[in-house]
């Protein structure tokens, strides 16, 4: 009979398999801080811009929510993770940054240095 | 600026401090110099990384590839292989991974989050909070399997014990006692409780280690109920955390789909339920008594203990009591061993604290920072130091119940014993630095405001003391102090502190205490010569406008009480009698010509 162990290791493959469906290895993960402060600070209109974004045809991108990262005095946050660099963080994104960052660092690859946390 | 191409990150933690870790960083930058990548490569210095015994460690990042047992020869090679030529150097690399490295791999890379060790919020700022898929993926869950797998329920709570881990919830009783109790109970029924309160004023640990990571604290209560065989658990959190309360919602239901809650988890023959009651949100319900009573449905009040709650809690029953974070550190504690999280920390305080860093720091927010991280380096490194240059004055740990440490205490290693000998208290964890511009008595009245306000009423000591004491205060700030105050203070301080049922009033009084003791100068200025030297104490505060007035009349226009005269280009005068010291006069004057005396 399977142990409680490999129940929850046969799990731990499926959510590994799941999260890749969902365009895991896309060459860009964005992270968008939604904890209760970081709401309050505008993340929610953020997100919507990613995730209008992507739905407009932005490729290449896994948009996923995450809770607060610490960073409390320079929320919202995002977050933009690619395989082999070393991870780059934005605070005080509002609309009209999260726009210039799809324009300026997700599709031509420059790092907004200005805006870094 | 540096284009970051690499980060290394260097060890600077107490262990590999000690292990010659500066030559190694001599040898790093001689070496990344040498060969032209100085403006490429950031070096960055980290706390411990949870791998003294493989000390020193250094991490090159992308990649993430640590090593250990690092000489200076070896860190000039490391450069040159990995850096230069971009080939790891196989035979020096630590294949250790434990649960909260992955942190690191995102964050490590600034001093913000390099002298942190996230264990509690391992997941937190990492994961999709509202996806079960992301906390599984990460190892979620196995703690669970584990323990239903192959150990007993004494293994549990000897795992636990080995770990050293107190409670987090403020008073720092060893957890592994604590269930070691419970366990020992003999009862048809026993219940977990995981107590969310926070009721500290300016403290958001809890809310924000829910909301970023729910399950971490679920997995922490199943398992909690294994070891000590109760079958339900239930998490008191206050209603005004609704993103929060939704997330763990969704996480108990998730976790039920998946078969961690219910009949039979994962097939074993343990079952156990969970289920959220919310507080209504008043300080003294997270008192361990007072939130049993208030779950059964009666007013909030806390009862003389012993019986403890191990003994006699809900419903009568054993109960096992405590705190989001202290649950949180559980999984950790079965995946990566007891013994791992006893390596980390101080003597008697083993594995991290969670911080919610506030006041006048640069860098305000949630940390998480090994037990023996000093004061200086939570202000100074991870905070950023003051803003505007201004001068450190004052650091108050544990909320309402604590205590406020001058500069001379900056070096003082956080946890439990060395705070307390320092006259404060570790507390929960809320934490606010204090600049020149604050007035220590008015922060001591500003806390016993708070706990004024929140005592249930119940014994005279906390009921009575308090008020008087917060009518003293009142006194000194508004410049009405009398000879005698000071003493009088103490006195009820002491009074309150003995003689109160609960936590609440017996720590009350610390605030008034510790800033007396630190500070009392500024208690003798404001009652001899009713003088605030912070200038924030309205009363003995007055504005005077200086020969610097060109004679704009902003300030005329802008004083709400006509108390400034003058005519144009003459120098304007404040009639101290009409003056309400609403200060706008100072804000708006462009030639600084009006001065706070
Ligand atoms: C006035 C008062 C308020 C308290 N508030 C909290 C709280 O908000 N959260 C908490 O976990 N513990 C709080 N405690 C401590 C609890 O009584 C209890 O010791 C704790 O929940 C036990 O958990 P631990 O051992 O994990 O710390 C409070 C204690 C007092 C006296
Ligand atoms: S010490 Fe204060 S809060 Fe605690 S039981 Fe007494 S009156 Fe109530
Ligand atoms: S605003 Fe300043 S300069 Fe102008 S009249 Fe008032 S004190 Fe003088
Ligand atoms: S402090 Fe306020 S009330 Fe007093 S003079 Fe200035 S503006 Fe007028
Ligand atoms: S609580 Fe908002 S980012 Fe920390
Ligand atoms: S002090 Fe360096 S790993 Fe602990």
């Amino acid at each position: 009979m399977a142990t409680p162990l490999d129940i929850v290791k046969k799990k731990r493959a499926q959510a590994v398999s799941k999260i890749i469906s969902k365009g895991y290895l896309s060459t860009k993960r964005v992270y968008v801080g939604m904890a209760t402060c970081e709401i309050a600070a505008g993340s929610k209109e953020v997100m919507a811009v990613f995730k209008d974004a992507m739905a407009k045809g932005l490729t290449d991108v896994y948009l996923s929510q995450k809770g607060c990262a610490g960073r409390c005095n320079l929320e919202p946050t995002v977050e933009i993770v690619e395989e082999g660099k070393i991870p780059v963080k934005y605070g005080k994104v509002d609309e009209k940054k999260a726009r210039e960052i799809i324009e300026r660092h997700i599709k031509n690859g420059e790092i907004i240095e200005e805006w870094l946390i | 600026m540096p284009t970051n191409e690499y980060v290394i990150t260097l060890c600077d933690g107490p262990s590999c401090l000690h292990r010659v870790s500066r030559e190694v960083r001599d040898a790093v930058e001689e070496s990344l110099e040498k060969h032209g990548k100085s403006d490429s490569v950031r070096i960055h210095l980290s706390g411990c990384l949870g791998m003294c015994s493989k000390g020193p460690i250094m991490i090159v990042n992308p990649g993430y590839t640590i090593y250990g047992k690092i000489t200076p020869e070896d860190a000039v090679n490391i450069v040159e292989q990995h850096i230069v030529n971009g080939q790891p150097v196989a035979d020096k690399v630590v294949n250790e991974d434990h649960l909260y490295n992955r942190f690191f791999r995102i964050f490590g890379d600034n001093d913000f989050f390099g002298k942190q060790m996230r264990i509690t919020l391992r997941n937190c700022g990492i994961i999709d909070p509202e996806n079960i898929d992301d906390y599984l993926s990460l190892r979620g869950y196995e703690a669970l399997a584990k323990v239903l797998t192959d150990m007993s329920p004494q293994d549990v709570i000897d795992e636990v014990k080995k770990a050293g881990v107190r409670g987090r919830g403020g008073g720092g009783f060893p957890t592994g006692m604590k269930w070691d109790f419970t366990a020992r109970e003999q009862s048809d029924q026993k219940y977990v409780i995981c107590n969310a309160d926070e009721g500290d004023p300016g403290a958001f640990m809890d809310r924000s280690a829910i909301e970023g990571d729910p399950h971490t604290v679920l997995e922490g209560m199943i398992i909690g109920g294994y070891a000590i065989g109760a079958s339900k658990g239930i998490v008191y959190i206050r209603a005004e955390y609704p993103l929060a309360i939704k997330r763990l919602e969704k996480a108990i239901a998730d976790a039920k789909e998946h078969g961690f809650l219910g009949e039979n988890i994962l097939g074993s023959d343990f079952s156990y339920d969970l289920e959220i009651r919310l507080g209504a949100g008043a300080f003294v319900c997270g008192e361990e008594t007072a939130l049993i009573h208030s779950i059964e449905g009666s007013r909030g009040m806390p009862r003389p203990r012993p019986p403890y709650p191990s003994q006699s809690g809900l419903f009568g029953k054993p109960t096992l009591i405590n705190n989001v974070e202290t649950w949180a550190n559980v999984p950790v504690i079965i995946l990566d061993t007891g013994e791992w999280f006893s390596s980390i920390g101080t003597e008697k305080s083993k594995g991290t604290k969670v911080f919610a860093l506030a006041g006048n720091v640069n860098n305000t927010g949630l940390v998480e920072v090994p037990m023996g991280t000093t004061l200086r380096e939570i202000v100074y490194d991870i905070g950023g130091g003051l803003p505007e240059g201004k001068k450190f004055k004052a650091i108050q740990t544990g909320g309402p119940s604590g205590g406020c440490l001058p500069a001379e205490y900056l070096d003082t290693p956080i946890d439990y014993e060395h705070l307390a000998k320092a006259g404060s208290i570790m507390g929960s964890g809320g934490m606010i630095v204090m600049d020149e511009d604050s007035c220590m008595v008015d922060v001591a009245k500003f806390f016993l405001q708070f706990t004024q306000d929140e005592s249930c009423g119940k014994c005279t000591p906390c009921r009575e003391g308090t008020k008087r004491m917060l009518e003293i205060l009142t006194r000194i700030t508004e410049g009405k102090g009398q000879e005698g105050d000071i003493e009088k203070l103490e006195r009820l301080g002491n009074m309150a502190r003995k003689a109160s049922l609960c936590g609440l009033g017996q720590s009350a009084p610390n605030p008034v205490l510790s800033t007396i003791k630190n500070f009392r100068v500024e208690y003798e200025e404001h009652i001899n010569e009713s003088k605030c030297r912070a200038g924030s104490c309205k009363s003995m505060l007055s504005f005077v406008i200086t020969d610097a007035c060109v004679g704009c009349g902003a300030c005329r226009r802008v004083c709400p009480v006509d108390a400034i005269t003058g005519g144009r280009k003459e120098k304007h005068v404040i009639d101290q009698e009409t003056c309400i010291k609403c200060g706008q006069c100072f804000e708006v004057c462009k030639f600084q010509a009006v001065e706070k005396a």
